[in-house]
């Protein structure tokens, strides 16, 4: 079998549902690397389409940074909640957290949109259909769950000899928390947090199952469309995937580095 | 309260975590001014009386009365009283992402409410009264041992606190660290500072206390001016401490 027809058949196991265009697709009579900028490499064809990818790549990029954000926002309390909470309210936000990791995401995301059925939102200059919404809440919510654990960790991580120093000159439990830990685990935070963002920023394409077109639901479009041209369609999405989750974790690299607590050599 | 009343008194503490109980009916008391040393083998429950006084520990027997309010009472601002008793840990416990400077200024901008400005020119004068005038801007990871207590110890002075309590401030230091750490201290009791220490530094305790305290298995042994504890102990048990400490000396 040919690099580009066991490619279409990987890519067809991800999303069942171009199934068909990817058996045509293993027809595919090229096979050396050679063939990837020789005469028979359509390269053109990518280029035409250059418009529809990259609106799959913008909603793509908003997608990763509403969930993102969402995820951090009721990730980053939920967290917390496990450290220093008790009672109901963290065993609700734990409880919570079991069910959402515990469950797949397409799941999640059909929930969202077909049971839950998250409306149409409207901002003003633009509005986000209800598929769109749905799929934020939904990646945004397991995202949550997946940060609350994150941070979870890295809040535990620091010593409870902080927490009674700042207690000591009279900071509430609070203060002492949002002054004295939260600095130091958000910065412990950044490693776990690449990861999640990269996660986040490839599962965007599962919202497929909604019916939403991000860019490698539109990059399957197009090579069932010309199945003489997967490996380059393929290619080119993984090298926008690239670019992405590599700008963004050298970005979360310097934020690292900037923000880094000096360490001597004297301790 | 009385005027006679004494400024800390402590009175039948007693504590247990679990089963175990770790204080048993301490009592003692010390005037303004007073230099107070608790000394005894570890696990005798020095630390856990002395953490008792600020409430980082809570007793579940006693009374502690601070400036005639009792600490110990459920109605207590526990906030309020930390702002008026400064603490020194043995490890420090500086807040590691925060300057020198950082870490003085944050109870001032914080709790007292001073501006950035009012907050960092208080700590840079605390940091310069420990010695430190020109760490103002390191971190902890980048001072040693006995640099990084001296800012703990100007942490906690700069909420000028009426009481400051010592945790074993130099059982964490490398012998010739201690020193500095210990110097620092010598100059607040020539301030006045009412000071309660729990330290096994026994030529510093026998120096500047007013009275020793010396606790076993949670129960005070015997109390008294340094010179009689440590000259004429009356019970055997203190002797057998001393001794064994002196060996170590």
């Amino acid at each position: 079998m040919s690099a580009a027809g066991s490619l279409a058949l990987a890519a067809s196991g991800s999303l069942g549902a171009l199934a068909s265009g990817a058996v045509s697709a293993a027809a595919h009579p090229a096979a050396s690397a050679v063939w990837l900028v020789g005469e028979g490499a359509d390269w053109g064809f990518v280029l035409r389409n250059a418009d529809y990818l990259a609106g799959g790549a913008l909603l793509t990029v908003g997608l990763t940074a509403a969930s993102i954000l969402l995820g951090f926002l009721v990730g980053f309390p939920a967290g917390a909640v496990e450290v220093y909470g008790g009672g109901l309210p963290k065993r609700l936000v734990g409880g919570a957290g079991v069910v959402l990791r515990g469950t797949p995401i397409v799941v999640i995301l059909l929930v969202m949109y077909f049971v839950i059925g998250v409306p149409q939102v409207n901002l003003g200059v633009a509005s986000i259909s209800p598929a769109v919404s749905a799929g934020i809440l939904g990646l945004g919510l397991r995202s949550a769950a997946y940060q609350s654990q994150i941070f979870r960790a890295t809040l535990a991580s620091v010593d409870d000899g902080q927490l009674e120093a700042g207690r000591s000159v009279g900071l509430s439990r609070f203060e002492a928390i949002r002054y004295v830990v939260v600095p130091q685990a958000l910065r412990r935070s950044i490693p776990g947090f690449q990861n999640e963002f990269t996660i986040v920023l490839k599962d965007t394409s599962i919202v497929f199952a909604i019916g939403l077109a991000e860019l490698l639901t539109r990059g399957a479009d197009l090579f069932t469309q010309r199945t003489t041209a997967v490996l380059e369609v393929i290619l080119f999405i993984s090298a926008i995937y690239f670019v992405l989750t590599f700008a963004t974790n050298r970005a979360l690299d310097y934020l690292g580095t900037r923000y880094a607590i000096p360490e001597g050599e004297s301790v | 309260m009385s005027d006679a009343d004494a400024f800390l008194r402590v009175t039948d503490v007693s504590k247990w975590y679990g089963d175990e109980q770790v204080l048993e009916d301490v009592s003692f008391e010390m005037d303004r001014g007073d230099v107070t040393v608790l000394i005894g083998p570890s696990g005798s429950g020095k630390s856990t009386m002395l953490r008792c006084v600020n409430r980082l520990a809570e007793a579940q027997e006693g009374s502690i009365t601070l400036d005639g309010e009792e600490v110990l009472s459920p109605d207590t601002d526990v906030d309020e009283l930390r702002r008026e008793v400064g603490m020194v840990f043995q490890s420090f416990n500086l807040f590691a992402h925060l300057t020198a400077t950082g870490n003085v200024a944050l109870g001032p901008r914080r709790v007292l409410g001073l501006s950035e400005d009012g907050a960092r020119d208080r700590a840079a004068a605390q940091l310069e009264r420990v010695g430190l005038g020109d760490q103002l801007d390191s971190y902890p990871a980048e001072l040693s041992g006995g640099q990084q207590q001296r800012v703990g110890i100007a942490r906690a002075l700069a909420m000028e606190p009426k009481l400051m309590l010592f945790d074993e401030p130099t059982s964490a230091l490398d012998p010739e660290l201690i020193g500095e750490v210990l110097e620092v201290m010598r100059g607040l009791v020539d301030e006045g500072m009412t000071m309660l220490v729990v330290t096994h530094e026994m030529s510093f305790a026998r120096a500047v206390a007013d009275e020793i305290v010396f606790l076993d298995d949670g129960r005070v042994v015997e109390r008294g001016p340094p010179e009689q504890l440590f000259e004429r102990p009356e019970k055997e048990r203190t002797g057998r401490f001393l001794e064994r400490i002196a060996s170590h000396d």
